[in-house]
């Protein structure tokens, strides 16, 4: 499970990105991100360390356009 | 004009069915245009799924087709038929909205790349279709354009996000339209408004000119009023696209030819246990009707396998992940200059990218990887996965719960994770008249094979030939 965040970590976490939320924006947001949160902990719990990312970057996608 | 064609019975043929009438000349490709554009004129104040319609510029090509008949310069199935494109797709001196207030006079200075390949197959373009914002979050009630309603019901919403390709044809408005699909953008709609929709393998149709919402989810892809059609138009859109770096460089089968081929012996996996019942579950009247589409099926010679809908659930949770941190990546700059720009519950569901981390969306990238190869192992055993297209039918516009959409299964996600080529195919109605969708998904570039599923099952009921009154 991951911590359950709080108006205030919100806030705090929306001046880092740059973002000026008003407090109904807010309380809007939260139900969503904790369980974006939430999500992201159980799919923590599906990988091995050996897991590689899907995305993969190839050396001569520059040369497609 | 034949005498034997009414307008309305015009405006609804198939693509196929035109095609054919137009080489027979029982009708022309201006007659073809002038009925749809008369039913859009007449109805579609109702649906609103119409944002620009270019009638005038439809006019003019529909005379070209029909010169270009005149001396026999035939380009194929879809030479003269009248379509329409969801406002994301760009196109050259035409308005490209994405339903938002951010592009709401944007006119881009090239086609995208599926859009040319419509007009070098000789369709006519009719106009930009409605859709949810930026193809997110929900019908956008705030945005410079008003929702597009569903036409088996307008109290009810069309789904989403290509709402327009879907209300648009199943109200008879065009022939075929394309939609893009990041979650089940064209796979839902398709069902709701009892048409067919097909999401190709990822890499399959170009995305270049197509606003992204998602890069590693995106598709692009056909919606029509049958199986053929789809079969037609994906045709033309599917190829290698140097333009787009996620396309791949694969071999397009005759997807026209292989319909006929039946589905004796063909093994279909239904992945029910722990996925059916995801919190509140299926809707009882979707699965009933879901089960007797599984009859179906097996009485056309399908064999049924039950499998494991264990890592199907935990799809969703990946999906909804990564689509959330590149819209917000994607959106970063405009929003932080303009947020009031974006419509209420696009800017909710965009901003929740804002609040994860790089670690988070590297954690469901790698959760990817494994539940693609969990989900992908089952094609040891089957060829194929059907499962409902939606948890339940279209809610009413006045009941809709925006957290509905974390409460049921979503059927639709695991083939945007993964990759797989899936269709829906009406499969029934509620007892309020409302269709419900099936949906087959198939290996990665074995459109085939779900489209030559989902025509068997469409040719054996009758669920295809029933229309909305309007």
């Amino acid at each position: 499970m991951a911590k359950e965040l709080t108006i205030e970590d919100l806030r705090f976490m929306a001046d880092r990105a740059g973002l000026t939320l008003s407090d109904d924006d807010l309380q809007r947001l939260l139900p969503g991100v904790n369980r974006s949160r939430q999500q992201v902990a159980a799919l923590r719990a599906i990988i091995a360390p050996a897991d590689e990312p899907a995305g993969v970057f190839i050396a001569s996608d520059g040369d497609r356009k | 004009m034949s005498t034997v064609v009414k307008s309305n019975e015009l405006c609804y043929l198939t693509i196929a069915e035109a095609s054919a009438g137009l080489r027979r000349k029982d009708y022309s490709p201006v007659d073809l245009t002038e009925a749809c554009l008369k039913r859009i004129a007449a109805l579609d104040g109702k649906l609103h799924s119409f944002i620009t319609i270019t009638a005038e510029r439809a006019r003019t090509r529909a005379r070209q087709a029909e010169q270009e008949f005149a001396s026999r310069k035939e380009r194929g199935p879809l030479h003269g038929i009248p379509i329409a494109l969801k406002d994301l797709y760009m196109t050259k001196g035409i308005r490209t909205t994405c339903h938002s207030a951010v592009l709401e006079n944007w006119v881009p200075d090239y086609d995208a790349t599926a859009v040319l390949k419509l007009e070098e197959a000789g369709t006519i373009l009719l106009g930009k279709l409605g859709m949810h914002e930026f193809a997110f979050g929900g019908p956008s009630v705030d945005a410079p354009f008003p929702a597009v309603r569903n036409p088996w019901n307008p109290a009810h919403i069309p789904g989403g996000s290509s709402s327009g390709s879907g209300a648009a044809l199943a109200a008879g408005f065009c022939y075929g339209a394309l939609g893009s699909d990041t979650g089940g953008s064209i796979r839902t709609p398709s069902a709701h408004c009892g048409i067919v929709g097909i999401k190709p393998t990822y890499g399959r149709v170009s995305r270049y000119g197509v606003v992204p919402l998602s890069w590693s989810l995106d598709h692009a892809g056909p919606m029509a009023r049958s199986v053929e059609d789809c079969a037609l138009l994906l045709q033309a859109i599917a190829g290698y696209d140097a333009k787009d770096g996620a396309s791949a460089n694969v071999e397009v089968p005759d997807f026209q030819a292989e319909l006929r081929g039946g589905v004796k012996g063909l093994r279909v996996g239904v992945p029910r246990a722990g996925w059916f019942d995801e919190n509140l579950g299926v809707d009882a009247t979707t699965e009933t009707i879901f089960n007797q589409a599984l009859e179906v099926l097996k009485n056309l010679g399908a064999l049924i396998v039950e499998l494991d809908g264990k890592p199907f659930s935990t799809a969703r949770k990946a999906n909804q992940t990564i689509l959330v941190c590149e819209a917000y990546a994607y959106h970063e700059k405009t929003y932080q200059e303009t947020p009031m720009k974006f419509g209420s519950t696009v800017r909710r569901r965009i901003l929740e990218g804002a609040f994860l981390s790089a670690a988070d969306y590297l954690t469901a990238q790698r959760a990817r990887s494994v539940l693609n190869e969990q989900i992908r192992a089952n094609f040891h055993r089957v060829d194929v996965f059907v499962v409902p297209t939606a948890p339940r039918p279209p809610e009413t516009f006045e009941g809709m719960d925006p957290n509905e959409q974390n409460l049921r299964p979503s059927f639709t996600n695991p083939f945007n994770l993964t990759g797989l080529p899936a269709i829906s195919v009406p499969c029934g109605f509620t007892p309020d008249n409302l269709p419900v969708g099936l949906q087959i998904a198939a290996r990665p570039f074995e459109e085939s094979t779900a489209l030559r599923v989902a025509y068997s099952y469409e040719q054996a009921t009758p669920w295809h030939e029933r229309r909305p009154e309007l």
